[in-house]
């Protein structure tokens, strides 16, 4: 018996860990495999191979049996995850339903997760734009949450690493607030993005749309090829998972890469329970892992440890990790763990109409649109609301049909194209401010199938948000009138947070262990052999969609971790 | 092989059944949709004379060769709530009635000139009357399935306005000609 103990133990040893094979797992996966560490990356839903498990990426709209719809009955037992607007018929099986794992909402919150190979990196929108200084010295300068341990020119190579693997297609546009990192060929804005610029240089000179950086391949094909993936061919069905790899995923990217170093044991259907952490030796050993089918508990151990379990889920599996050393949750000395998350405020949009421009359209489909980069606050406090937005910026040619008839009238109708006016639109994305009582933390008396505790969820809009809201609205309002926009429309949809998909912190970065939870190369202050690296380490939230922040701390991370390894 | 066969095969191979959504409306999605709605074979009929009036095939091809009758079945019993699909049953099953005292001739009846002038007609009523509701929830909403699922056919999306699975580019400013 003792030694089939010890030769378990021996099976179960790693150098490495990777807790979630998502968009920063990935990546941990890549860097630590490629460093020649023996990593097991422990997932815990069911395997998604890279284009053999995208059943519907090559099927017509016709294909569907509802064509694209989601059923009334689904909809009815998942209200939460049915709100997102890339849960359609084409990708629904890429979603956790409701249903399946259940959280509890102390105040509504839209958590939306994949649980998967890949996680959401199958289903993200692909807007990759980096963070500047202006970003990272937000808490210093406004007085909120805790000064970021780092600055802008600690994570720039590492923006860069990360771009150049992933592909970016992106303009340099030397801008101070957005920095420009290493572009491939960018897509084009359109005629009436172009109309819109124009305008802004001429009537408000620090404004500028350009078009959204974007994880896909637009060049230096053969670089991509040894990924075995090809140029993005304009589909924009990327959220079914793309046969040309043309954006990146963990599972068209990263993963394959990790697992061709030879390095890589992926195991799937792996729920992570918790960390075991040592007392005797003062560090993490290893993790405890519940099968998802069978609900036996198996221990893995390894030098170091990743977590990547995506932002909530990582503050709950820290917490969950309990000891005798650390009563209140792994490395939560501080009490502040699972404290201080945060979101991005999308709750408003704008549409209008453009009558001019009737000579052009479009033509194609583009995977990206036009961005908004912040305009408020950026170089001084100028309004009466911390921090700013960024949005998103699109204008089309509109087609018109007339729908209204019947019988021949109706088919003569459909087959003609008639050119509408363009039409022009944003929506915000705003940042909020972490705070003490926007918290997650274990359910006490609510548990999982696999007996781990719910996570409770408790976090909201406050006051600056509104203004921001108030302020997003008006200056849009404004720029669309003055650029002769008409039929504009302003929308407040009061969406729960969380349909932004970036909630993040709750195990943030800071100097002080008193007042955070990881070092400035994400290790945890008190446990330095765990490294969290995904959106949970973040101290704020900026406006920039933050995956590509993500990716670049793993790799940077994954380094730290490799150097001091002893 | 061709697709569907093959993802059928990987299917069996992996285990992975439950991976693999419907295609095209299934045989068995459509019999659900007959035996929920309890659509008899007449109210089918009538059904089909409705879609059939607003696509007579006059220009384009006919709505029965591309089971359209099938298609506004499936999506009333699939994407409808209870109420609605209440109101589109009982509307349907009021149709004959309702344009018999409305148009003074049942729709089962009409000849296709005077069944167009019926519909379009019920087609601008206010449903919020309570007597009405029914009927014109019925008439608009097999319209818009009917309407969805013509745009969406594999007909529509191949010869009359093609739809491209991969464009492979994007122009921004693409100038028009004769604009
Ligand atoms: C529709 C959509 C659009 C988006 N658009 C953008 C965008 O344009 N730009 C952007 O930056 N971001 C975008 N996002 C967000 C982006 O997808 C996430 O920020 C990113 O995937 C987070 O990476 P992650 O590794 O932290 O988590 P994930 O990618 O979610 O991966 C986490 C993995 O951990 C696994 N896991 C969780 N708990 C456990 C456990 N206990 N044990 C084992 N495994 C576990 C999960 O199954 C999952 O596979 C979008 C998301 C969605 C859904
Ligand atoms: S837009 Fe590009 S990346 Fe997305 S599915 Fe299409 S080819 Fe693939």
């Amino acid at each position: 018996m003792a030694n089939l103990n010890i030769n378990s133990k021996k099976d179960n040893t790693y150098d490495a860990i990777v807790i979630g094979s998502g968009m920063s797992g990935g990546w941990a996966a890549k860097e630590l495999c490629e460093k020649g560490l023996k990593t097991l990356v422990l997932e815990r839903g069911r395997e998604v191979k890279h284009v053999q498990d995208y059943p519907t990426t090559n099927k017509m709209p016709w294909e569907f049996e509802h064509r694209g719809a989601i059923p009334e009955e689904i909809k009815k037992e998942n209200p939460v995850v049915s709100r997102c607007y890339a849960f359609r018929e084409d990708a629904q099986h890429f979603f956790v339903k409701d249903q399946e794992h259940p959280y509890v909402q102390e105040k509504p919150f839209d958590w939306i997760r994949g649980y998967q190979t890949g996680g959401k990196s199958l289903l993200w929108a692909r807007q990759v734009q980096r963070w500047s200084d202006f970003d990272f010295e937000g808490p210093a300068r406004d007085g909120f949450a805790v000064d970021w341990p780092i600055r802008y020119q600690d994570i720039a190579p590492w923006y860069s690493h990360v771009e150049k693997f992933i592909g970016v297609s992106g303009n340099k546009d030397g801008r101070d607030n957005l920095p420009d990192g290493e572009f491939l060929p960018p897509f084009e804005l359109t005629a009436g993005e172009l109309y819109f610029k124009d305008f802004l240089r001429k009537n408000y000179p620090e404004r500028e749309i350009i078009v959204a950086r974007c994880a896909h391949i637009t060049g230096n094909k053969e670089f991509y090829a040894k990924q075995g993936r090809a140029l993005c061919q304009n589909r924009t069905l990327c959220q079914r998972g793309c046969p040309f790899g043309g954006y990146f995923s963990s599972n068209s990217s990263t993963l394959p890469w990790a697992a061709n170093t030879g390095n890589l044991t992926m195991q799937h259907h792996a729920v992570v329970d918790s960390i075991i952490y040592d007392e005797a030796k003062g560090k993490a050993t290893g993790v405890r892992v519940i099968d998802a089918n069978t609900n036996e508990t198996t221990e893995y151990y390894a030098k170091v440890i990743f977590v990547n379990a995506s932002a909530l889920n990582t503050n709950l599996i820290l917490l969950n990790s309990t000891s005798s050393r650390f009563p209140q949750g792994l490395g939560n000395d501080s009490g502040v763990l699972g404290k201080y998350v945060a979101f991005h405020n999308y709750r408003a949009g704008i549409s209008g109409e453009y009558d001019g421009l009737k000579e052009y359209t479009t033509e194609g489909r583009r995977p990206t649109s036009g961005y908004f980069p912040r305009f408020r606050n950026v170089y001084k406090q100028e309004t009466d609301f911390l921090r700013g937005y960024a949005a998103g910026f699109s204008a089309h040619r509109s087609m018109i049909t007339d729908y209204s008839g019947i019988g021949e009238e109706l088919e003569q109708a459909i087959t003609r194209e008639e050119y509408g006016p363009w039409r022009v639109g944003s929506h915000m994305m705003g940042e909020t401010i972490p705070k003490e009582e926007s918290q997650v933390s274990l359910d006490p008396n609510k548990k999982d199938a696999w007996g781990i505790p719910q996570l409770k969820v408790s976090m909201d809009y406050d006051a600056n948000d509104e203004a921001m809201i108030k302020d997003y609205l008006e200056q849009m309002t404004e720029m669309f009138e003055a650029a002769g926009f008409t039929n504009i429309r302003t929308r407040d949809d009061k969406r729960a947070p969380g349909l932004d998909i970036h909630e993040m912190g709750g195990a943030r970065m800071g100097k002080d262990p008193e007042t955070s939870v990881l070092n400035k190369w994400n290790q945890i202050h008190s446990c330095p052999n765990v490294y969290v690296t995904d959106g949970a380490c973040m101290t704020s939230t900026s406006t920039q969609n933050p995956s590509l922040t993500y990716m670049a701390f793993a790799a940077r991370a994954v380094d730290h971790a490799v150097k001091n390894m002893g | 092989m061709d697709r569907r066969s093959a993802m059928k095969q990987l299917a069996l191979l992996t285990g992975g059944v439950v991976l693999i959504p419907a295609c095209d409306f299934s045989e068995e999605s459509i019999l659900q949709a007959h035996q929920n709605l309890k659509i008899t074979a007449s109210q089918k009929e009538l059904l089909t004379q409705v879609i059939n009036t607003i696509f007579p095939g006059k220009v384009l091809k006919p709505s029965e060769e591309l089971q359209l009758p099938d298609f506004v079945l499936v999506m009333c019993n699939d994407c409808l709530d209870k109420e609605q699909q209440e109101t589109f049953v009982s509307g349907l099953q009021q149709w004959d009635a309702f344009s018999k005292e409305q148009f003074g001739k049942k729709f089962s009846q009409m000849n296709s000139t005077e069944a167009e002038d019926c519909l379009r007609t019920a087609l601008t009523m206010d449903g919020k009357e309570e007597e009405k509701k029914s009927a014109i929830g019925f008439v608009n909403t097999t319209k818009r399935f009917a309407l969805q699922g013509y745009l969406n056919s594999e007909y529509f999306m191949t010869e009359i306005k093609p739809y491209e699975l991969v464009p492979a580019r994007f122009y921004g400013s693409k100038k028009i000609e004769n604009a």
